[in-house]
């Protein structure tokens, strides 16, 4: 039986549906208005917009002011609402909260996940007639958002996964995310604590579909990740903590998002982030709207706001991320940071100029792996 | 005299209504849940159509996974955590329950003044002293007793670190109960000893120790209990290198949040739970209801 059934029919068989109406924030009520039906009119929805996001995506954790500023003021404007954030901490951990249940207005996850989302039937189409700046948005991207022939997702941002060095501390012998694994930096060494790290191990070693690996070439990541282990100093859950170690100098190299050079950089600290020979890896992420969202109109708003030009200038420009919006004016941001970046050229999205995060249809054996090279 | 006793029923059942209600929803509805997840018979996602199996309770029992593994992993750094701090705490219950004749309950509100601030900060701080670039090893730059290029790398991110935030996490909680125990003590007992020609050591082996026991019991459960499971502390100064960071509290926290596995999690959840309930029942006989209410 599916935990939202659960849900449903052990608040009935109890009768607490006081509690439940009080918890109503933390689970799926499953209100959703029928199709043809008249939805109320933005001024009739109940507002206090929840968005279920990433820190740092408009609650003021990294930018204070700045998010609102360029990520929300528009929609506040529009809907004289102040939207409320939750925050998780990764995708996996974001729908595992949606999965069992919990439902907001706005979800946020990265691109390899919107298909889980709609096989849950968490999410709904958005209508892109609402949304003023759909026009300026990168179709190729915004296809991404598309899942049964319906935009059930806005992409809104873009990055890359590469190897981060001190330039002043590091040689790498190779433009490759071999770096990562070089022994002769054991204990400088910071690795993600995701299951991408059998991915990237599997790129570096030539595996052909690194995404969907056989059993004996996942055995033979683990293997490798299990054999480099020593070397890594932490692995990191926010790339706020990569920065913060690169700052206190305890590590030199680290699996790293385009945030983490931002920080460094800004810190006056010398870093390159590196190009790899087997190729970057870009993802993407966008706005979904849940099925059950009773601000169908403070959402759109939302998402136009977030789709705005402004909005892109400081994804951009603070965070050194990309933005979907085609009408970004890169004339601020430093050439070198542009061309390391490729915020110029929107083809790097593209294979084989680069690997796209995907889907993981054996997410449950990689998990398994990644468990025992932890464990190790 | 009946109606006085019926009464006292209805407000002795008033009164329990809502701890039980409480105690109820929020732990035995849970546990019962996680008990249907961990057989199958609860999925997490709808698109999940297995049926009820026991497949992941034999997984885990019979070691075919690493998991069983890191539970005894978690139970030697627990084990030696909780011996250490009931080993240190003890001189500390001991000097403020017997030596201390003024201002006692000030002394213990010092001790347990760290309750006062955030479990969290109380971590992190132990980074920033820990830390490559942290205090101790900026002082051993700056005596000289280290090149700055070679600081001690195993204080932070590593076994001992995790042992060392655990201890100091859990000494000022584990001094209550010994503290409560001793103070307790009737000091006829020790004069009389005294009286007998016993020496301070041989009165301590022989009648402070012995007496002091339940709280000694009560000071190890407190400690071993929450630290076997304890995965906050591993994640932010446990290292990698030596697996530190990963117990058997990380693996359930990733099996629920990074695997979506909540069958294998939940197994491990309800195994856990087995275990301190088992210990509990174990060691509560040695608990008296005074000393584990301190």
């Amino acid at each position: 039986m599916p935990r939202r059934d659960l849900l449903r029919y052990t608040g009935m068989g109890l009768g607490v549906s006081a509690i439940l109406a009080a918890c109503k924030q933390a689970s799926s009520s499953g209100i959703a208005v029928p199709s043809g039906q008249a939805r109320p009119q933005l001024d009739q929805e109940p507002g206090g917009l929840q968005v279920f996001d990433w820190s740092g995506y408009g609650n003021g954790d990294y930018y204070p002011g700045k998010e609102r500023q360029y990520l929300w003021a528009d929609y506040q404007t529009a809907t004289g609402d102040t939207p409320k954030f939750y925050l998780f901490e990764n995708d996996d951990q974001g729908f595992t909260k949606v999965a069992s249940g919990t439902s907001y207005d706005i979800v946020h996850p990265c691109a390899y996940r919107f298909q889980d989302y709609v096989n849950i039937n968490a999410v709904q189409p958005w209508d892109t007639s609402l949304l003023k700046n759909w026009s300026q948005m990168n179709p190729e991207l915004e296809k991404q958002g598309v899942i049964n022939g319906q935009q059930y997702f806005i992409v809104e941002d873009w990055g890359f996964i590469a190897p981060l060095y001190r330039a002043d501390k590091v040689e790498p012998q190779d433009q490759s995310w071999s770096l990562l694994f070089d022994d002769r930096y054991g204990g400088k060494i910071s690795w993600i604590d995701t299951l991408e790290m059998l991915v990237i191990a599997g790129f570096l070693n030539g595996v052909s579909n690194p995404w969907d690996m056989t059993d004996d070439e996942l055995k033979s990541q683990k293997e490798f990740l299990i054999s480099k282990k020593p070397l890594v100093k932490f692995f990191w859950g926010q790339s706020y903590e990569l920065f913060q170690a690169f700052k206190r100098e305890e590590v030199w190299i680290g699996y790293a998002w385009p945030d983490s050079y931002a920080y460094s950089k800004g810190a006056g600290l010398d870093v390159e982030y590196m190009n790899p020979k087997e190729g970057r890896i870009t993802w993407s992420c966008g706005l979904g709207m849940f099925a059950d969202s009773q601000n169908y109109y403070h959402a759109h708003a939302y998402a136009d706001s977030w789709s705005s030009q402004k909005a892109a200038q400081f994804l951009v420009g603070y965070y050194y991320y990309g933005h979907a919006n085609t009408n970004i004016d890169l004339d601020g941001i430093s050439e070198d940071i542009v061309k390391a970046l490729s915020l110029d050229d929107l083809s790097i999205l593209v294979p084989p100029n680069s690997n796209v995060e995907s889907y993981i249809p054996r997410r449950q054996d990689y998990a398994d792996a990644w468990d025992e090279v932890k464990a190790s | 005299m009946a109606k006085g006793e019926s009464g006292s029923g209805r407000t002795t059942g008033a009164l329990l209504s809502g701890p039980l209600l409480w105690l109820f929803l929020f732990f035995i509805v849970p546990v019962v849940l996680i008990v249907l997840y961990s057989v199958g018979a609860l999925h997490l996602l709808p698109t999940d159509h297995s049926a009820v199996s026991f497949a992941a309770w034999k997984k885990f029992l019979t070691g075919d996974s690493v998991y069983l593994g890191l539970f005894w992993k978690s139970v030697r750094v627990s084990l030696t955590v909780s011996i250490i701090v009931v080993l240190l705490a003890y001189p500390v219950g001991y000097f403020l329950a017997l030596c201390v004749k003024k201002r006692k309950y000030v002394l213990l509100l010092v001790i347990i003044a760290p309750f006062l601030t955030s479990y969290l900060l109380r971590v992190l701080a132990w980074k920033v002293i820990l830390g490559d670039r942290g205090v101790i090893n900026s002082a051993l730059f700056e005596l000289h007793l280290r090149d700055p290029g070679h600081p001690i790398t195993w204080l932070v991110y590593s076994q001992f670190a995790v042992m060392l935030v655990l201890a100091y996490v859990w000494i000022p909680f584990v001094a209550l109960p010994i503290f409560v125990s001793l103070n307790g003590l009737d000091g006829a007992l020790l004069e009389a000893a005294g009286d007998l020609g016993a020496s301070r050591l041989r009165t301590f082996w022989r009648v402070t120790l012995p007496l002091s026991l339940p709280g000694l019991t009560a000071a190890f459960v407190f400690v071993f209990v929450p630290t076997i499971g304890e995965f906050v502390t591993p994640q932010i100064v446990g290292g990698s290198s030596d697996g530190s960071n990963f117990l058997f509290g990380n693996a359930i926290n990733a099996r629920f949040t990074q695997a979506l596995d909540w069958q294998s999690g939940s197994v491990q959840a309800l195994f856990l739970l087995i275990v301190v309930a088992v210990l509990m029942t174990i060691f509560g006989r040695r608990i008296s209801v005074r000393t584990a209410a301190a």
